[in-house]
């Protein structure tokens, strides 16, 4: 194998459970978004973009969709002579069955897969998030700083840094302490949970974490406060720019809408740092004599006969004659039928909204309405 | 390979009426529909009819018929054996020597001799059409003809099946026979080859002019014609692009068109075919027009029955029009800023 001077580790297999009926039957980072985009495509392209060639995606929960989706990674540019994309599902050795128990557990059964590259530092990411990032100023930040470890951090307002990792910092960003969702938040550097570290230091600590059965096998809850502990070198590399968490149907709707804002920070137009996915190669989209949008996202091979507004299409939709959909989310080949009503809702893949149906986020309480078959077959049932 | 068609496809042909389009293009590298180049359609249909060997003979300007094509990969035709096959003319004095020139096959005889498959198909590159070429090889067979030409309203669509044993003598013997084309072989009638017409119903057109290449274009607008051209099982492959969903913007007001993805629309499109990574501005009104990819077109314009070629910039106030008969055709990377009228 030819040696790497940086390897990504891509975490995808989180469940993702607060995003309810959407990761049922798929991974988190397989999750749809943005009109043509799988969450998973910002970090893979992030990867190719920084110049890494080298990237094993960790994969656990529902990893079917998520295996032939990544396939070889050709439409990340990820299908490399050496490195490239390597899907790492857990494993059985000669004793047991492994499972990947926390984050540290999961690149700690992987290492044979990072010591035949060599590497002299490992990039950890999660597939989880929405943004986008050069890694390699974060190299480059990690080895002029002479770290062990280097996390990525970014300002979050202070009243809402109890729901983050955060991290309590010197004037030079040097980490004196991390706390996990702090009552009383000393600082508001929240922890984007991407870290690279020295692959020594990770391979120590990676293996004296498997010995510790106290451990839970996690970054941010046991390997980075005993690094804290023992005085290694962690510093906080600050990054601005746009970044979320799509985590809940409500978050996930809202970075779907933040594309809608004329002065959004993710830009998808920008020709320097194109966000790749599996193209679907369907027509154009058709807009009908009938048709009506206003200031959405469409993708390929829609056909809209109806009223769109302030809403997020993906491949395939079907937008019958006289319905109208406002501030909503309809993933790829799903059906609005005639006259039917749409807002503040998220319509999952392949769903067909009867003719007529009203399907309305609950106005009061801003909740974003998330489209299931119960609910389609309840109003089925209410019309007859 | 007994039932396997090769398939070939000549790219030679220019057409003098589609000047305006082909001066830096092969007529098969000319895009339509939004997202695609002509070639696809022939492309795709051999591919989605089993063909899994495809030569491609082209002329000229074919740089950018390469660059569409690359490996073959977005056809699928990316395989270890059989595949894609890229033949340019040896001949760089630019004549036109005929559709599905024997000349020109016989430069690539050893890739005849080489092709397992027993039936051929000769094709010309510039068809519109979504075409299943399994119920044609099964006719061909069936009638025990000897060559089997596609038709539709009895004129031919330049599509030919015959045994590729049969083409291999055709092309070898073109001295002796004086057959230089395979035009020749089926408008001959001093021979004994059996010669059958296959009559296809689908919709198909020859893009062999302006006024075709856009009246077609503006075709693909009525459900009933793309419903039978972009079939769910039988897609259209493209070389395929990462560009973003289509942005509407506040003020967009757009109706009966079509539009690929990458695009950014502020202003007013009816009526008209709008390409990949195509810019119009607010106020704009955009009427009856097939705007090619990457075209920016600026603020408070008016532009009516154009054509607009690949990479055209058009300043804010800028009025162009041309006629539904005749359209106002724009080429390729200029900048349009003063009153144009034709």
């Amino acid at each position: 194998m030819v040696k790497k001077k940086c390897v990504a580790m891509l975490l995808a297999g989180g469940k993702g459970s607060r995003l309810n009926s959407l990761t049922k039957t798929v991974a988190k980072p397989a999750v749809p978004f943005g009109g043509k985009y799988r969450i998973i495509d910002f970090t893979l392209s992030n990867c190719t973009n920084s110049g890494i060639d080298t990237v094993g995606v960790l994969t656990q929960y529902q990893p079917l969709l998520l295996n032939s989706y990544i396939g070889i990674g050709s439409a990340w540019d990820l299908d490399r002579m050496d490195g490239g994309v390597t899907v790492l599902p857990p494993y059985s050795e000669s004793s047991d069955v492994k499972w990947y128990t926390g984050t540290a557990s999961a690149i700690y059964q992987n290492m044979n897969y990072l010591q035949q590259y060599e590497p002299e530092h490992v990039l950890i990411l999660s597939g989880d998030h929405i943004y986008k990032m050069n890694y390699e100023l974060m190299l480059e930040y990690h080895i002029e700083k002479g770290a062990d470890v280097s996390i990525s951090v970014i300002e979050v307002p202070w009243d809402e840094a109890s729901r983050f990792g955060i991290m309590n910092t010197d004037s030079e960003y040097r980490i004196t302490e991390f706390e996990e969702k702090p009552e009383d938040p000393k600082n508001n550097l929240a922890s984007m949970g991407i870290y690279i570290f020295s692959w020594n230091v990770l391979k120590e600590y990676l293996i004296r974490d498997d010995k510790n059965p106290n451990s839970s096998h996690d970054f941010g809850k046991d390997v980075i406060p005993l690094l804290l502990k023992e005085k290694k070198n962690l510093f906080a590399y600050p990054f601005k720019g746009y970044w979320k968490d799509v985590g809940t149907v409500k978050s996930l709707w809202e970075a779907n809408m933040d594309l809608l804002d004329e002065n959004c920070e993710l830009n998808l137009f920008d020709n320097t740092w194109r966000i790749y996915s599996v193209n679907p190669n369907q027509p154009p989209q058709y807009l009908a004599p009938s048709a009506e949008v206003f200031d959405s996202l469409i993708n390929e091979g829609c056909t809209i006969e109806g009223e769109i507004e302030r809403s997020v299409l993906f491949q395939g939709v079907k937008v019958e004659k006289g319905a109208v959909v406002r501030e909503s989310v309809i993933m790829p080949d799903a059906v609005i039928g005639k006259n039917a009503y749409i807002e503040k809702a998220i319509v999952p893949e392949e769903v067909h909204i009867p003719e007529g149906a009203v399907i309305c986020g609950d106005p009061s309480s801003n909740e974003i309405l998330l489209v299931t078959e119960e609910l389609i077959n309840e109003l089925l049932t209410n019309k007859l | 390979m007994n039932k396997q068609l090769l398939g070939v496809i000549d790219a030679t042909t220019f057409h003098e009426g589609l000047e305006d389009l082909t001066i830096h293009r092969s007529l098969a590298a000319v895009p339509f529909a939004g997202r695609y180049r002509l070639i696809d359609f022939i492309l795709s249909s051999m591919v989605n009819s089993g063909i899994r060997s495809v030569a491609i003979f082209p002329k000229f300007q074919y740089r950018s018929l390469m660059d569409h094509l690359g490996s073959g990969k977005n056809w699928d035709l990316n395989r270890k054996r059989d595949g894609l096959f890229f033949f340019p003319s040896s001949d760089i004095n630019g004549n036109n020597d005929g559709f599905g020139c024997f000349q020109h096959f016989a430069e690539n005889m050893d890739f005849f001799d080489r092709s397992l498959q027993k039936y051929s198909l000769i094709t010309n590159c510039y068809t519109v059409f979504n075409m299943d070429y399994k119920m044609v090889l099964k006719t061909h067979i069936e009638s025990g003809c000897d060559i089997t030409e596609i038709s539709k309203h009895g004129q031919s669509l330049g599509m030919f099946i015959l045994k590729t044993s049969l083409l291999v003598e055709l092309i070898k013997n073109r001295e002796e026979t004086g057959y230089t084309t395979m035009k020749d072989v089926v408008l001959d009638i001093n021979h004994n080859l059996k010669i059958c017409r296959y009559e296809y119903n689908g919709y198909a057109v020859m893009i062999n002019s302006i006024e075709k290449y856009y009246s077609t274009n503006l075709n693909m607008l009525e459900p009933n014609v793309w419903k039978q051209v972009f079939l769910k099982d039988n897609p259209i492959y493209t070389k395929v692009k990462d560009e973003p969903p289509t942005r509407y913007l506040k003020g967009s007001s757009v109706q009966n068109a079509m539009i690929a993805n990458g695009c950014q629309i502020e202003g007013v499109v009816e009526n008209s075919i709008i390409a990949r990574g195509v810019k119009i501005g607010k106020g704009t009104t955009v009427k009856n027009c097939i705007i090619l990819q990457k075209s920016q077109i600026g603020e408070n314009c008016v532009l009516d029955s154009v054509i607009l070629d690949k990479d055209v910039k058009i300043e804010d106030d800028t009025v162009i029009t041309g006629s539904i008969t005749k359209p106002n055709v724009i080429r390729k990377g200029t900048v349009q800023g003063a009153l144009i009228k034709s």
